[in-house]
């Protein structure tokens, strides 16, 4: 029975998130380590107004994923796959061996921070349930304006797709589709338009970066965000990892194939069960394991004898 | 003149059985007379499997040769290459992995519903060449003209030492595929899951086998037919009774076939309740080409069946299947047997009607299951689906659909397509233009995979109503007919109210209060069993779920 690793992305964090992380030496490493890369104190990241910038909340997902996955490494429990949500993509890079865990760091910092220096006010995403990509799709290019672009982002799910772009437009989209067949849209409380081509600018910024790290060839395929296809090569992961902030993530096709490829138990790196429920609710008769929900001993168990 | 004999001496009529013969004598040292050492497999299959060989493996969408597919993709692609795979369903990951990992190349399929998003990226990607989707007859009948394999990889029950088969229950397609390559030198490999010294019945004779191999764990068996009543919704119950009141009672429908949609189990569950209040017992639903659904166990216990003929067997069902000889074909040794080939074609040629669900349909009643992004092919829905030109004989309900009165003319095939008009999250199955088209253009499909065609079409059942589109050989009035069963999609969103009416008076559609069926009647309170639990107790506690059906 084949397993994978599942890294979540921005939605997933708490206010000392780094503190709930399984009591294991090897996790005690990682933090001290993200102390020394980002010469901080760890409680300065995970505080509640830390965690209303990017920066840190992309920090702290990539830091509390990885640690965890560390106690895997550790005890030789490799999965068959990984594949992480839009931020959560450079944690399951990490746990390939593509890039190095203080690369990632560095690389998310920096993502962050161009995340938040790019759009001003005025931007953000929002999420629609009950119409599907295509459907979607043809409401927003009906209604696209220059000055108040929309763009439909990722799909999480057959009928639970985002929106990204500037709020009046966002607005406008959400109430339409309202009164036009969704069961429900809403605005997310989220400052950056990610997903969608006005990052454009921080996908540049971001491949120039990776194109001066020596990347190594996967350990684990990587189910990717942009293409939902298995990645095999550094330079697919780096094309993923630099790109993905301005296209739409393909969620459910990249679990979907993880599922097709034979994946029988995913387990969710923490924080969070926001990707575990995703996969149960497409796919019944897999086993989800978020880590927040179940002890390693669980894992380890399921892992050990599937 | 005189015709000379040239070169008689240098010409050989026997290269195919010299070259299968090279093959066995290469495993020599490998086997013991027929039987594969499990755990010599890999290495056997290198020596047997050529590069570019066609090779068949058996998966359908039950009955898997998980052993021979799992050491297939484990055979050294510098040994082996290019494989030309032909498999009626691409259902387990190592069907694709095969192509992966560069074993294979090319691939002839008829069904590929659980690897239907990485068999679409392998073509869009061109890591797989696709020869064609097919529907399983056609698939079967190409095995024996221009895709006859060369190795046949198939699955059984049981052996004896000399290679005599027992497939039982499941035989489903493993004779097809077997005679095709085994008829014309070609190499048969039979996973078993045990080899016992008696068999119950021999299914395939050994002089048909070249190999076989005890797995390391039985073949993998789906449930695929069992429809638990409890998700049996009113509105399926709706669409039911307008079936049988407005289809099956109307024409006088004695020989069918049902697919797998809730509103065709909900039928069968009506049949000894809705169908006994209306006196129709012995006059519908007496002959079956159907799987031995659980859903259909009500009306056997009722009485109501006199005979079904299987393409698969059901987990579950075989102590039932086989206490109930009188309905079920079954061999001298107690358990059934089924036929994949043989019962397509009956349902094809030998049944008055076909009825099946769908997922999507245009104005012109041409519909689809297909999802965009998707290669999921087409299984055997289609060849029972349409009205075979081939026809000669005729029945009550297949003369009733004649037309005309010209001198030449003939009854037709009933083929019946159900929908509800929305599917889940508000996805309108009545559209302007069928999902197949964009996945024909994406999978560079040479025609766009539409499960029935909308002239083969001879009714439509929403929970609007029925048309009766036979009746029309006007497009537009077709169009009509199904624009006012549809709902508020945007194909019924076309309708004319006053149409509809006329539609009404002239019985090309019929609502299902002209059918004297009262809406609010349609409730669960009508099903003969409402949960598995009462369908094990109408089976006297012969029918076993498999676990994931238990609810108690």
């Amino acid at each position: 029975m084949r397993s994978a690793f599942l890294f979540p992305g921005q939605g997933s964090q708490y206010e000392g998130m780094l503190h709930n992380l399984p009591d294991e030496p090897v996790v005690k490493e990682v933090l001290e380590e993200s102390s020394e890369i980002l010469n901080t104190q760890i409680d300065s990241l995970h505080s509640k107004k830390a965690l209303s910038t990017t920066k840190a909340v992309q920090q702290c997902l990539l830091i509390a994923s990885v640690a965890t996955y560390r106690i895997f490494e550790k005890n030789g429990l490799i999965p068959n796959y990984v594949a992480g949500h839009s931020v959560g993509a450079f944690g399951a890079a990490t746990a390939s061996g593509v890039i190095t865990f203080e690369e990632a760091l560095k690389l998310v910092t920096l993502r962050g921070e161009l995340m938040e220096k790019t759009c001003g006010e005025g931007y953000g995403m929002a999420v629609v349930l009950g119409l599907d990509e295509y459907q979607l799709s043809e409401i927003v290019n009906k209604h696209f304006l220059d000055s108040e672009p929309v763009y439909v982002s990722n799909r999480n799910a057959p009928t639970q797709v985002t929106l990204s772009g500037s709020l009046t437009g966002l607005q406008k989209i959400v109430d339409y589709v309202k009164d036009h067949g969704a069961t429900s849209a809403q605005l997310l409380n989220v400052s950056t338009p990610s997903h969608c081509p006005l990052f454009d600018h921080v996908s540049e910024e971001l491949l120039k970066e990776l194109n001066r790290l020596d990347l190594k060839r996967p350990k684990i395929p990587i189910s990717s965000n942009i293409t939902s296809r298995l990645l095999m090569q550094a330079d697919a992961v780096k094309e993923d990892l630099a790109k993905s902030i301005c296209n739409p993530v393909r969620w459910h096709d990249a679990v979907n194939l993880l599922y097709e490829s034979g994946t029988q138990i995913f387990i969710e790196m923490p924080p969070g069960d926001v990707l575990s429920k995703l996969a149960q609710q497409a796919f019944s008769e897999v086993r989800t394991m978020p880590i927040s929900k179940y002890s390693i001993e669980d894992c380890f168990y399921v892992m050990s004898n599937s | 003149m005189v015709v000379k004999k040239v070169e008689e001496t240098t010409k050989s009529w026997t290269t195919r059985v010299e070259a299968k013969k090279e093959r066995v004598d290469s495993v020599k040292g490998l086997v013991d007379g027929v039987i594969i050492p499990t755990d010599r497999i890999v290495e056997v299959l290198e020596r047997l499997i050529k590069t570019g060989d066609r090779v068949v493996l058996e998966g359908n969408n039950q009955k898997q040769a998980s052993f021979l597919s799992q050491s297939l993709v484990q055979i050294d692609p510098k040994k082996v290459h290019d494989l030309h795979m032909i498999m009626s369903s691409i259902s387990r990951p190592e069907h694709l992995d095969v192509f992966e990992y560069g074993i294979a190349r090319k691939i002839d399929f008829s069904y590929a519903g659980p690897q239907s998003l990485r068999i679409s990226q392998m073509i869009e990607d061109g890591k797989i060449e696709l020869g064609d989707l097919h529907t399983y007859i056609e698939l079967y009948g190409r095995l024996f003209i221009d895709l006859i394999p060369n190795v046949a990889l198939v699955a059984a029950d049981k052996a004896d030492s000399s290679g005599n088969l027992y497939t039982g229950p499941n035989t489903e397609e493993t004779p097809t595929l077997v005679e095709a390559a085994a008829f014309r030198d070609g190499i048969v490999i039979a996973q078993v899951n045990e080899i016992v010294d008696e068999l119950p019945r021999v299914d395939i004779p050994s002089s048909w086998v070249d190999f076989i191999v005890v797995a390391d764990q039985p073949y993998e068996l789906e449930p695929l037919f069992t429809r638990d009543p409890r998700h049996i919704t009113d509105i399926q119950i709706l669409q039911a009774m307008m079936i049988i009141r407005g289809i099956y009672e109307k024409h006088g429908v004695k020989s069918l076939n049902h697919g797998i949609g809730f509103n065709t189990a909900a039928v069968e569950l009506l049949l000894p309740t809705y169908g006994e209040s209306l006196g129709l017992k012995g006059k519908i639903c007496t002959n079956w080409v159907l799987n031995p659904h659980p859903t259909l166990i009500p009306a056997i216990e009722a009485g109501w069946v006199e005979s079904v003929y299987a393409f698969g067997g059901e987990l579950g069902m075989e102590k039932y299947v086989e206490a109930r000889r009188d309905i079920f074909f079954t061999g001298k040794d107690g358990s059934m047997r089924s036929n994949r080939t043989l019962a397509q074609l009956a349902g094809q040629y030998a049944v008055d009607l076909f009825i099946g669900s769908t997922l999507q349909m245009d104005g012109l009643g041409n519909s689809s299951t297909v999802t965009r992004g998707r290669v999921a092919g087409y299984g055997g829905a289609p060849n029972m689906g349409h009205n075979p030109g081939g026809r000669r004989h005729s029945t009550d309900a297949w003369f009733d659909l004649k037309t005309s009165d010209d001198p030449l003319a003939r009854g037709q095939k009933l083929v019946v397509q159900v929908a509800e008009t929305f599917q889940e999250a508000n996805k309108p199955v009545f559209v302007e233009s069928l999902d197949a088209i964009s996945v024909k253009d994406q999978a560079k499909l040479a025609v766009a995979p539409v499960m029935i065609y909308g002239e083969d079409v001879t009714h439509i059942v929403t929970e609007e109503g029925i048309a009766y589109l036979y009746k029309s050989d006007s497009m537009a009035e077709r169009r009509e007919m199904i624009a006012s069963v549809a709902g508020i999609t945007p194909i019924g969103m076309e309708h004319n109210p006053k149409t509809t009416e006329r539609l009404r008076e002239k019985g090309m559609i019929a609502l299902p209060e002209d059918l004297g069926i009262r809406r609010s009647d349609a409730k669960r309170s009508l099903l003969a069993a409402k949960n598995i639990d009462e369908l094990v107790q109408w089976s006297g506690g012969l029918y076993t779920p498999p676990a994931k059906f238990r609810s108690w």
